[in-house]
């Protein structure tokens, strides 16, 4: 008895969705177009307009804009004619000056470190599949991409921001630094990077490996 | 495709009871003390959101509020009604409840914003005798209960969600 050949058509892929487990022939996607499971919703694929030019020069331009947001005065404090200047890098600091290393190691890594790691390893993934160029580790980094995005939380420093700005607006004046500008436009660039980028795409690109997450 | 999350329940089970317990003293200490020309003030989590209603701001109070009393609330809520209701195999609203997932995983980082608070305080308040802001036990707690859930939504597998609705018409169920 033969095996009965499984009806796939050529250029489509099986794909089971990864929140319900439905199996799923992924057609090939018109261009920002996106795929969802018939059964629960979730995202199967995206096709996402820009290929892979479009998240790479939004994320070169995010990792710049991370560089300057991390130059420059952040805030500066005035209280009774003395001055208190503090850097992106200085919330972080101040924990730990205070005994908190902990709290130090937590904002660090949500405000600076994870947004750094997320864009580099966004790059090399990102520049190896486009160029075509074979580098170590490009599948490991691209299955740690997706873990390391909720901890991206610069949107979320941004409302802190805002609210020790009103916390503190009734016993000091506070004056807005130029990294803060930056820090403002990072989230932007960031947030339009995270959205052109698309892991399935980058997946289906490097092809049937020998291992698969 | 993924491989199914390893040991999921009992995971999620886990670190969502650690963040329960720590949640107690998240909201018991205080998150900040302000030593202003020597007299100092401590702050919880509660007391920050009503100082932020006191002064007119309310929109911002209510975005606080939402984000670091409402959300890790309702964020241990769902996470507990949806491990229970996968552990009793129910089938029912599995659209729903994987929405719930969804959300879940979603807005849970919001309720990191009080530590950047501490944080940004603590670092611009340092003018030497005039003032200090210095972090709180309550810091520690509140944002070990952030990141307790947040690993809790992470290691929750919607596909158990699933797994029961089969089972009705006697297919095969598969095996964690």
């Amino acid at each position: 008895m033969s095996i009965p050949e499984l009806p796939i058509a050529v250029g489509t892929e099986m794909a089971a969705c990864h929140e319900c487990d439905a199996l799923h022939r992924v057609p090939e996607l018109a261009l920002g177009a996106t795929a969802h499971c018939h059964v629960c919703g979730a995202v199967l694929a995206r096709n996402p307009k820009g290929g892979l030019d479009r998240p790479i020069a939004l994320y070169s331009t995010a990792l710049i804009l991370l560089l300057l947001a991390n130059s420059f005065p952040f805030l500066t404090l005035e209280i009774g004619g003395r001055q208190e200047v503090s850097t992106l890098f200085g919330a972080s600091l101040a924990m730990y000056n205070a005994g908190m290393g902990e709290l130090a190691v937590v904002v660090f890594l949500t405000s600076i470190l994870a947004p750094a790691l997320m864009m580099v390893s966004g790059l090399y993934v990102l520049l190896a599949v486009r160029f075509r160029i074979s580098l170590p580790g490009v599948r490991l980094l691209l299955s740690w991409i997706g873990h390391l995005e909720p901890w991206v939380m610069l949107d979320v420093f941004m409302l802190g921001v805002l609210v020790a700005f009103v916390k503190l607006g009734n016993m000091a004046t506070m004056y807005t630094g130029n990294s803060l500008y930056a820090f403002l436009a990072l989230i932007l660039v960031f947030a339009a990077a995270s959205s052109s980028f698309d892991a399935h795409l980058l997946w289906h690109k490097l092809g049937l490996p020998g291992r698969k997450t | 495709m993924h491989m199914r999350k390893s040991n999921s329940l009992n995971n999620t089970w886990a670190l969502l009871i650690a963040a329960i317990i720590a949640y107690v003293p998240a909201n018991l200490y205080p998150v900040m003390t302000v030593v202003s020309l020597g007299k100092s003030q401590s702050d919880t989590i509660i007391s920050g959101v009503i100082y932020l209603f006191a002064h007119g701001d309310w929109p911002l109070g209510l975005i606080v509020f939402v984000a670091s009393v409402l959300v890790p609330l309702l964020k241990m809520l769902a996470l507990l009604y949806l491990l229970i209701t996968v552990q009793r195999k129910s089938h029912l609203r599995n659209q729903t409840r994987t929405r719930l997932y969804r959300v879940v995983e979603l807005v849970g980082r919001w309720s990191m914003v009080d530590i950047f608070v501490v944080a940004l305080l603590a670092a611009l308040v340092n003018v030497g005798a005039v003032a200090t802001i210095e972090p709180g036990t309550g810091a520690i707690a509140f944002s070990a209960v952030v990141i307790l859930t947040m690993f809790a939504a992470m290691n929750f597998d919607p596909r158990l969600i699933w797994d029961y609705q089969g089972e009705k018409n006697g297919n095969a169920k598969p095996t964690r």
